[in-house]
């Protein structure tokens, strides 16, 4: 990422965080959404993304369209964010801090051990929060009404890649399972094993890694000695390009490498090369979907926007931010109210489209699996191609993937 | 059978990248009595140094080691005598809490600098892999742990033969009899920590060929360091490397045969155990006797 690239978020984000000021157009009023992000800390490469997905879509609506209409006022996004440095104790100080001062309604941060703390906060509040970076079922399953996610919770986020799998002729029918000791990973892995269990794979091995990883080798010996058809890996970026590069380097080969976080990144393919050719991964969104939005007309039109504006590469969870606020914006105006209880009753109700995908909610708050269920990615010539569902297909999957002494 | 040689094997190249980060950390402790908490600040400026010259000069990162060293040797340089030695001067609890300041500035201009991304090296060997019998051992790995070896060794004998080296022992083991023999004691603390940081920049270089890297991790190898001399001793390269490679060996062991969950724990009850039962760790403090 280029400098500019940085300079270009963190002066967004100061200068929507600034008080606001307001416009001194009288029909012109604000909507102040209130949040954190994790610019720094463990959390920031994700966060940044979800940053800029936030102010990508905060700065077209006022900037291109003039602000929104909501119940007859035309209203202008103020975004107060702020950087909980991938730290759960200072994003809850912070989302308490806004609740003080009366913000109504809240954005999320990036992860489930920040995200499952803040919206505690804001339930308790009765605000509604929406959020495109805690998937855990913690999030979930206890009884949140205020609560809206975009991902469906981790385990029903394999469905997808599990499906992928029984389509495969002829097909895999073994499988281990890799994780970190944290509670996305954990779930993540619980909803792997569900999903592959009940679709009649055989389970090897599970192996739990812990949150920081700095060898994977006895994991990877343990492979082998009890080798899968499928190594699946629900573990962060970081950790996915380590035991990749250490899987080539002890020529672990397995027929069918996933990984639900790393592939996705540019950094990731550019650092393991043609290694990373037929890798799979999870991606919830590309600009290549066909979606249709009544904000930024498509999915390749908001890509444009953002390219306008930041350098970073696009990403699936700045479109999910800014679908974040797409969602909002469009609960309110099916509310036409900007009372909390009623955005919240709108939310629970959504059906909306948006560029990034149908939006509509489990009664539990987490994103519907059929709507916003995952695609499944795979590295294709260096690029990440969509291989499932049929209906968004870019190429078909490779199966089984090369040795790795012959992808050399 | 396999699997065990397969285990102390991982765990010794570990334990050599180890022992190599945590090298100058120890150094300072045992000499200038600093605990560096910035200390993963400058494994990670070793990393990134050598991610700009290997990629701007198309060389092997290892071949790095000299430059960034010696970018390191002047930063160390200049941090200790214009910012530490000031604080030592008024409280020695001062340095702790400057080192702790300066990491966290310093890890926020780096994630503005490069970014809060992942980044990694990755040499023409990164992923070839030796057999040795039942051993499978990849390249990047092995020359990691002769890096290290080496640069241990030299160290060692920078200490054992130079002058500077014979300059810093005797500051550590006397400073009032070094000071009364004309020894400029402020220099040789500020060149000590010169030295450290040239070791940790080396270190970033090895652990930056092996693991991908952020700002974010320097915590860990600060943490990585501090359990290392408390369980290998103060002051002195051998501490750092017994040090360093029992806790490589217990991390392999434990996530080989109790589950990879767990070297942590196990790697915090062995520190436990040491500070009750040899506080001075295993090898003790390698100035101590004269004190």
């Amino acid at each position: 990422m280029k400098r500019r690239d940085v300079l270009a978020a963190g002066l967004g984000a100061v200068a929507l965080t600034a008080p606001a000021v307001r416009s001194s157009r009288a029909q012109t009023k604000t909507l102040t959404i209130g949040g954190s992000v994790p610019l720094t800390g463990a959390a920031a490469e994700t966060g940044l993304n979800v940053n800029n997905g936030y102010i990508t879509a905060a700065t077209y609506i006022n900037d291109v369209l003039g602000g929104v209409e909501i119940a007859g006022d035309k209203y202008k996004i103020q975004l107060k964010l702020f950087d909980d440095a991938s730290d759960p104790a200072r994003a809850t100080t912070l989302i308490q801090r806004q609740l003080d001062e009366g913000t109504d309604f809240f954005l999320g941060s990036f992860g489930s051990n920040i995200v499952l703390p803040t919206v505690a906060i804001t339930e308790r509040a009765k605000k509604p929060m929406v959020q495109t970076g805690g998937g855990s079922d913690a999030i979930f399953t206890r009884g949140f009404k205020y609560s809206f996610g975009m991902f469906p919770r981790a385990t029903r986020q394999f469905a997808a890649a599990s499906a992928l799998f029984k389509t495969l002729n002829p097909g895999p029918s073994t499988y281990s399972v890799v994780y970190n000791n944290d509670a996305f990973s954990k779930t993540a892995a619980e909803g792997v094993r569900q999903s592959c269990d009940a679709a009649g794979f055989k389970r090897l091995d599970s192996f739990e890694l812990p949150a920081k990883v700095t060898d994977v080798s006895s994991v990877l010996a343990s492979v082998r000695a009890n080798m899968p058809d499928m190594l699946l890996c629900v573990v962060h970026d970081q950790d996915s390009l380590l035991i990749a590069r250490q899987m080539v380097a002890t020529n672990t080969n397995v027929k069918l490498l996933y990984q639900g976080l790393g592939p996705q990144l540019a950094s990731y393919r550019e650092a393991l090369g043609k290694y990373s050719e037929s890798i799979l991964c999870s991606t919830y969104w590309d600009e290549g979907v066909p979606y249709k939005d009544k904000f930024f007309g498509d999915a390749k039109k908001f890509t444009e926007y953002y390219r306008s504006k930041f350098t970073r590469p696009i990403a699936y969870h700045v479109a999910g931010a800014a679908a974040c606020i797409e969602t909002y914006v469009m609960a309110m105006q099916a509310a036409k109210s900007l009372k909390p209880d009623a955005v919240r009753d709108a939310l629970a109700a959504a059906d909306f489209e948006t560029f990034y995908a149908r939006i509509k909610f489990t009664p539990d708050g987490d994103g519907d699996p059929l709507t916003l269920g995952g695609m499944i990615g795979q590295v294709q010539k260096g690029k990440l191609e969509t291989v499932f569902p049929e209906a968004a297909k870019t190429a078909p999957p490779v199966y089984p993937a090369q040795t790795w002494d012959k992808k050399a | 059978m396999n699997l065990i040689a397969q285990t102390l094997a991982d765990g010794l190249v570990l334990g050599g990248i180890y022992a190599l980060a945590a090298v100058g950390f120890s150094l300072i402790f045992g000499v200038l009595h600093v605990i560096n908490l910035s200390h993963g600040i400058l494994v990670l400026m070793g990393a990134y140094l050598a991610l700009i010259f290997s990629e701007a000069l198309h060389i092997d990162p290892l071949l790095c080691i000299p430059p960034v060293m010696a970018v390191l040797f002047c930063v160390g340089y200049a941090y200790q005598r214009f910012l530490i030695q000031h604080a030592v001067d008024r409280a020695s609890v001062n340095s702790m809490l400057l080192t702790f300041g300066v990491a966290l500035m310093l890890q926020n201009a780096m994630i503005w600098v490069f970014s809060p991304d992942m980044k990694s090296i990755t040499p023409s060997y990164a992923f070839t892999s030796l057999k040795l019998g039942p051993v499978n051992l990849d390249a990047v790995r092995l020359s990691a742990l002769a890096a290290s070896l080496i640069l241990l060794s030299c160290l060692a004998a920078l200490l054992r033969f130079s002058p500077l080296g014979r300059v810093i022992r005797a500051t550590a083991q006397q400073t009032m009899a070094a000071r009364l023999c004309g020894v400029n004691v402020r220099h040789v603390y500020a060149l000590t920590f010169a030295v450290s940081a040239a070791f940790a920049g080396a270190a970033g270089i090895v652990i930056g060929i092996i693991l991908p890297f952020s700002p974010n991790d320097e915590g860990g190898w600060t943490l990585n360091a501090f359990v290392v001399v408390v369980l290998g001793g103060v002051g002195s390269p051998a501490g750092a490397l017994i040090g360093g490679l029992l806790l490589g060996m217990v991390s392999t062991l434990t996530a080989q045969y109790v589950g990879p969950a767990f070297p942590n724990v196990t790697m915090f009850l062995l520190l436990v155990l040491l500070l009750l039962v040899r506080p001075n760790g295993l090898l003790g403090n390698a100035f101590a006797p004269s004190r």
